[in-house]
């Protein structure tokens, strides 16, 4: 897997077609056997019955198919070019870094069930609101990602280029592009899957056909077969999608990754301002809200202005009943997100480890990870509700779920980032693969880790949310959910501006920690 | 009285037509677009506004109407106070709190007379009153807590002796033994159940007091004002389309079926709940009075109903002049 792995024995070619059949062969025994076990109790449906299903109704799946898959794709695009953009601007204006971060965090930490409706009102039918909010769920998990990638380059590089007296712009095109590579891959890699998921979830605020209004139909009708197919379908796309660009990716990015040496740098903490960054970022926020509300004319009964939240949290007649009932179910949803949370960094980082000590168990490992986050969450959220009961476990599993993937993606990602150079170093002095892995792919990996884990915080936030409205019914996502359902929409904002806020100080805390991991292990990163 | 309607509009047209109309290539007689935003997925529920589609109700009175499917993310209030719809579906328990909320809505409609929540359970160990819910395991969402307590108090029976089990809206639960009896309504887990083998007993909260219209047709204080004939048009429509219905409940599921290939609906569960919603639609209220009607009696009743679950609301939620105009009260 790695570039520098120096042993392609012939019988690698016949792995390479062996060991995705072996796993996935072991995954659909394990599905027939769970199915059989399960069997009459409405949640689970084995292979076979997906398969008929499928062949039954196939003109029905394709045309659904094609709906989403169309808007997912227009989505992912949009999504990622707007990354992209933000990035650029990024690293070309390093002042305008803080608050397009912040900005950019804030927008994704919006719950759907908020953004919906108020889509569907401004663009009316059509797929205007499914292709928004694919855009929306893929564009901050690329733009991460790439940003880390663009610092990824040795300083050596940029003297080099400054000495032939050219600036930001040619540092941008001909040392930060072509180290950003593989980061973008990474990134991408992990949006086919959210693109998808953020067209099915455009759906539900009234689309006209597709897979999302399937789901819909198929859970209500009890028609498991139906909302099974209709899951497989979802993550054979996605794992289609994330095969190709993978695929892409090892076309593309050839060269072995450089030896990083930047000298650690703890004053480049204390020269950025953190409450400054935090204020600027936050009357922009609240500029960007009143004017957007303004500009598009939209009335204050659902859409409400910063001014109207202020009220209803702080200044109204029951603004300490509004807070109560908010804070109750905040309490109640964080008791489900933070060990899910965990869990799935936990999981993630350490399986991309163990992939690198046994690298046989990718077989198994890796069509199972790709296929339990391509599975989208809209179908699996109520049946695994059902299957593991409405305690905590079930919320707690998926939220790990949606945070193991891409941290799991990042990390492997992150540990081929290991340069070659200290390797072989490493390997000259007969250092054992543990040896290598602890001193020189984990302090590699390390970067893209806590770039997962920043992630991880909006997107286990998204998961709860999604798990609370449409499965457990308690929390701050049902309460969400109810708001919107009986027009209290000051509650809806006002969770809204919340739940916004603490994902937002959720990611800040990661990013503290992780700015005194790296200024000692990766410094390019920190400095600025 | 719509013989005056098309006169009056018939002179419009050719009025309109000596103006130029035919220059600009458009028909003779213009159709206004408006659009009347459902309250969930197309469903055999609104049929009768299909057939008022297909059948050219509309189109005859010079509306070119869109139809705009809900959904779980899709709340009825929001389109139709920005104006993107003319007309929505929403029921008392939902339009009143968006009036309490400031939202300027009016009832112009009852579709639905009796209230479609049923406590659902099987034929082996049925629920056929109130009073047999004590002792029993009762799967709902816990956002209709305050129906089940309204039930409660109408029937004096008391709460804390049911056991309340949260649980989502699927009738699963009931299947696998979890739970007694569901919180559902009539037309849609109990059809989803029979369709599967099961044989359900349905125990209707409006035959117990709990009386809350459903199905109503909201719009805006100012297009009741400024878009009367709009709204009159897309009424008389839909009380055509639901007409035609009642005579051949099987035509308009089968309509439903072909209309919305996409959505993979199924004839058999579409007809039966096409039966199923029949008893709730039409009563001897409004058998005398046309489709769609209500009394101050029963606006009464509605108001005590949402007493129970919390809200004030006053007689003026409703506003019947346009639909006294269609039926020449």
């Amino acid at each position: 897997m790695n570039a520098v792995a120096a042993d392609p024995a012939p019988s690698r070619r016949v792995g390479a077609f062996v060991e995705p059949l072996l796993g996935l062969a072991v995954i659909l025994l394990g599905w027939e056997l769970a199915a059989r076990v399960l069997a009459g109790t409405f949640i689970l449906a084995s292979p076979l019955e997906v398969a008929r299903y499928l062949a039954q109704n196939t003109g029905l799946m394709s045309r659904a198919l094609a709906e989403t898959l169309g808007n997912a794709a227009l989505g992912f695009l949009w999504g990622n070019l707007a990354a992209v953009a933000l990035a650029t601007v990024a690293i070309l204006w390093p002042v305008t870094q803080r608050t397009l971060s912040g900005l950019a965090l804030l927008v994704f930490c919006l719950p759907l069930v908020a953004t919906g409706p108020i889509l569907r009102v401004l663009y009316g039918p059509g797929d205007g609101p499914q292709v928004t909010l694919a855009a929306m769920a893929v564009y901050y998990t690329t733009y991460v990602p790439l940003l880390v990638g663009l610092r990824a380059a040795p300083s050596s590089w940029f003297e080099l280029i400054r000495s032939y007296g050219r600036g930001r712009g040619s540092e941008l095109v001909h040392v930060r592009a072509m180290a950003a590579l593989p980061y973008l891959f990474a990134g991408l890699q992990i949006a086919a899957p959210a693109a998808f998921l953020g067209a099915m979830v455009g759906e539900f605020t009234g689309a006209e056909r597709g897979m999302g209004v399937l789901t819909i139909r198929a859970m209500r009708a009890l028609d498991v077969p139906a909302t099974w197919a209709l899951a497989c379908t979802a993550a054979a796309v996605s794992i289609a999608a994330y095969a190709a660009i993978g695929a892409l990716a090892r076309a593309l990015t050839k060269a072995p990754p450089p030896v990083i040496l930047a000298s650690p740098d703890t004053s480049g903490l204390r020269r950025n301002k953190p409450i400054l960054n935090a204020f600027i970022t936050l009357v922009l926020a609240l500029a960007l809200w009143w004017g957007a509300m303004a500009a598009f004319d939209l009335t204050p009964f659902f859409a409400k202005r910063p001014g109207d939240v202020l009220e209803a949290l702080l200044l109204a007649p029951d603004a300490a009943q509004t807070r109560t009932t908010l804070l109750a179910a905040l309490g109640e949803t964080a008791k489900l997100v933070v060990p899910g949370y965990l869990a799935g960094l936990a999981l993630g980082a350490g399986l991309a480890t163990l992939l690198t000590l046994v690298p046989a168990a990718a077989a198994v490992a890796m069509p199972l990870a790709v296929s339990l986050r391509s599975v989208p969450i809209v179908t699996t959220a109520p049946l695994a509700v059902l299957l593991l009961g409405r305690g905590p476990a079930g919320t707690i599993t998926l939220v790990a779920v949606m945070v193991f993937f891409p941290t799991f993606v990042a990390c492997l990602h992150g540990l081929r980032q290991a340069p070659g150079q200290i390797l072989d170093v490493l390997r000259s002095y007969a250092a054992g693969p543990v040896a290598r892995l602890v001193h020189v792919r984990l302090p590699a990996m390390l970067p893209a880790f806590f770039a997962a884990a920043r992630m991880g915080v909006p997107a286990s936030v998204l998961a709860v949310t999604v798990v609370e409205w449409l499965g457990t019914g308690q929390g701050v996502g049902a309460l969400m959910a109810l708001s919107a359902s009986l027009s209290d929409y000051d509650m809806l904002w006002s969770s809204i501006v919340v739940v916004a806020l603490v994902s937002v100080l959720g990611y800040a805390g990661v990013a503290w920690v992780e700015a005194r991991i790296l200024s000692r292990y990766a410094a390019e990163q920190v400095a600025r | 009285m719509s013989q005056t309607r098309l006169t009056r509009r018939s002179l419009l047209a050719a009025g309109s037509a000596g103006l130029g109309a035919l220059a600009l290539g458009r028909p003779a007689h213009a159709q206004t677009s408006v659009a009347f935003q459902l309250s969930w997925l197309h469903s055999v529920q609104f049929a009768g506004s299909y057939i008022a589609q297909e059948n050219g109700a509309w189109a005859e009175r010079g509306l070119d109407v869109q139809l705009l499917q809900g959904g779980p993310n899709a709340p009825v209030e929001p389109p139709v106070i920005s104006g993107t719809a003319l007309m929505g579906i929403s029921g008392v328990d939902y339009t009143a709190p968006a009036v309490n909320e400031g939202a300027p809505f009016k009832i112009i409609f009852v579709a639905m007379q009796k209230n479609p929540f049923v406590v659902a359970s099987l034929s082996g160990a049925p629920i056929e009153r109130p009073q047999d819910l004590v002792g029993k395991r009762i799967g709902m969402a816990l956002a209709n807590m305050p129906v089940l307590q309204a039930l409660c108090t109408l029937n004096d029976v008391n709460i804390d002796e049911i056991e309340l089990v949260p649980t989502q809206y699927t009738a699963t639960p009931l299947l696998s033994g979890d739970v007694d009896c569901l919180l559902c309504w009539e037309t849609d887990l109990p059809v989803a159940m029979i369709i599967q083998g099961a044989e359900p007993v349905t125990m209707l909260l409006a035959d117990y007091g709990y009386e809350l219209h459903s199905q109503c047709y909201i719009a805006t204080e100012e297009s009741i004002a400024n878009r009367r004939d709009e709204l009159r048009a897309l009424l008389e429509g839909e009380i055509a389309g639901w007409t035609a219905y009642r005579e051949d409940t099987d035509a308009a599921a089968e309509l439903t079926v072909n209309k919305f290939p996409d959505l993979g609906l199924d004839l058999e569960t579409q007809k039966l709940q096409a039966e199923r919603q029949v008893p709730l639609m039409f009563s001897d209220v409004s058998d005398e009075n046309g489709f769609g009607w209500w009394t101050e009696e029963s606006v009464a009743r509605n108001i005590e109903t949402m007493k129970l679950l919390g809200f004030e609301v006053t007689p003026d939620l409703w506003d019947r002049s346009i639909l006294e105009e269609i039926h020449g009260a």
